[in-house]
């Protein structure tokens, strides 16, 4: 397993390492940051937090209504640098 | 502006509004406008399930033994929710085929009101299992006052609409002729934009029952359920939940479409006119969900769950459904109270590969239960 640590996942103002083989909810918990979820599966919407900065892509497509500038966490990977708010 | 069920006018499904353009033709899905009601379809038939898969032997036993007061809760729950998929069983096909206007839409409404059809006859399921008679909780619903009270709000902003579409579509919006007495049996002056108004207004009604409502309700199965009881009742409780969670997104959909005029760009302006009603809704849902939650406790809370927290998640819920559609979040509460409800709503943990042992249809003939000793005979060391 190679993890890639060397991108970072500012969550609020804080910076955190990011892993990009996971997706942003994964690395939240694995930086034990309690965060919303629910289906884990991009339909419910539970998971959304404000994008400040940076791209995601999703793993599946995201069934739930995604505002410009938000994200769902749950089925989302990045591959660089990315800021985030949650609600 | 009669229905017709093929409409002959050669029309371009891409261009068509959401609701109220040129009834649907030809049921094509190779290009959409909203792809995402395809996308509901192909996952709502994904969690395709029947009652029957899942056994609910053991719950009986696990019945009997509770004290009353735990029975109640229970009961009252199953009731209530046999009265909401009752009506979404149903409604969404009457009140909005009529006026549907795009083809993936069209089938997104029917798979849904489909799979709530699925949770109606779950309920049967459970009830056949936990009473030799049931009748008498079927007869309750319609007569229980407390179901009552929540029931004709949900069921009146789909009557509204459907009263004032069937108008519309027998007699046109001209009124000259004939005049719309509506369901308070007032004359009211229809125009589509008034129509468009209520099915606004019921699309709001239908998000905060797929949101709050049912939620109480499933949190005290799963309550159960982490006491190890009634677990059979959970799992079908279980798959509910991943059904509703989805069509819940599609409402979600709907309303952000309309408010972010990327649909019908008179239904964005009701969307702003109409933007403190559809807060009210919510909120009237949720304060009768606190009422419902104080009936089910009258008696005595259960391990696990009481009124007070309860009420908390009927609020904590609220915000976050609230939030999901553009609106600030009413309450305070910023943390889920019962966090272990998360586990029972993750969709990826519903397992319903056929080896599992709950699946009573795929156990049948699976064992041979005459096997005689003589058939053992040929048997050397």
């Amino acid at each position: 397993m190679s993890k890639n640590t060397s991108k970072t996942l500012t969550v609020d103002g804080i910076e955190y390492p990011l892993d990009t083989q996971k997706t942003v909810l994964e690395n939240l918990e694995s930086q034990a940051i309690k965060v919303e979820f629910h289906c884990r599966d991009g339909h419910c919407g539970a998971c959304r937090c404000a994008l400040l900065s940076g791209d995601v892509n999703y793993r599946s497509y995201p069934l739930a209504y995604v505002r410009k500038n938000d994200i769902l966490t749950c089925c989302s990977q990045a591959s660089s640098d990315i800021k985030i708010a949650t609600y | 502006m009669a229905y017709t069920t093929f409409s002959k006018i050669a029309n371009d499904a891409m261009k068509e509004p959401m609701f109220f353009g040129n009834p649907v033709n030809v049921a094509r899905y190779d290009q959409q406008k909203f792809e995402v009601f395809e996308k509901l379809i192909e996952k709502q038939l994904s969690f395709f399930w029947r009652p029957e898969e899942i056994d609910v032997s053991r719950d009986r036993i696990d019945f009997m033994n509770l004290p009353d007061h735990e029975q109640h809760i229970f009961i009252s729950n199953l009731k209530y929710q046999t009265l909401l998929d009752s009506i979404q069983g149903r409604s969404p096909n009457v009140a909005f085929l009529p006026i549907v206007s795009l083809p993936e839409l069209e089938t997104w409404i029917e798979t849904w009101s489909f799979s709530e059809t699925i949770h109606s006859r779950s309920y049967t399921h459970i009830l056949r299992n936990l009473f030799t008679d049931p009748s008498e909780v079927f007869e309750d619903i319609v007569t229980n006052e407390e179901i009552q009270k929540r029931a004709s709000d949900i069921a009146g902003y789909y009557d509204t609409l459907i009263h004032a579409v069937q108008f519309m579509q027998l007699h046109g919006l001209d009124q000259q002729a004939v005049d719309y007495i509506n369901l308070e049996g007032q004359k009211e002056t229809l125009s589509l934009r008034s129509i468009k108004k209520k099915l606004y207004l019921c699309i709001c009604s239908v998000n905060a029952l797929e949101a709050i409502r049912f939620y109480v309700s499933f949190a005290c199965s799963f309550a159960f359920a982490e006491r190890d009881l009634l677990e059979g009742n959970a799992k079908i409780i279980k798959l509910i939940a991943r059904d509703e969670a989805l069509h819940l997104t599609s409402t979600q959909q709907i309303l952000n479409l309309w408010a972010d005029g990327r649909d019908d760009p008179e239904m964005a302006e009701i969307a702003l006119e109409c933007f403190s009603e559809g807060r009210d809704i919510f909120l009237k849902a949720a304060e009768q969900e606190k009422e419902w939650a104080q009936y089910l406790f009258k008696d005595g809370s259960m391990i696990g769950l009481n009124e007070a927290i309860l009420c908390q998640y009927v609020e904590y819920i609220t915000n976050q459904r609230m939030q999901a559609i553009g609106y600030e979040a009413p309450f305070d509460i910023k943390t889920n109270p019962i966090p272990w409800i998360n586990h029972w709503l993750v969709s990826d943990n519903v397992q319903v590969a056929p080896q599992e042992a709950e699946i009573s249809s795929y156990l049948v003939g699976q064992i041979n239960s005459k096997v005689d000793s003589d058939e053992l005979s040929s048997f050397e060391l």
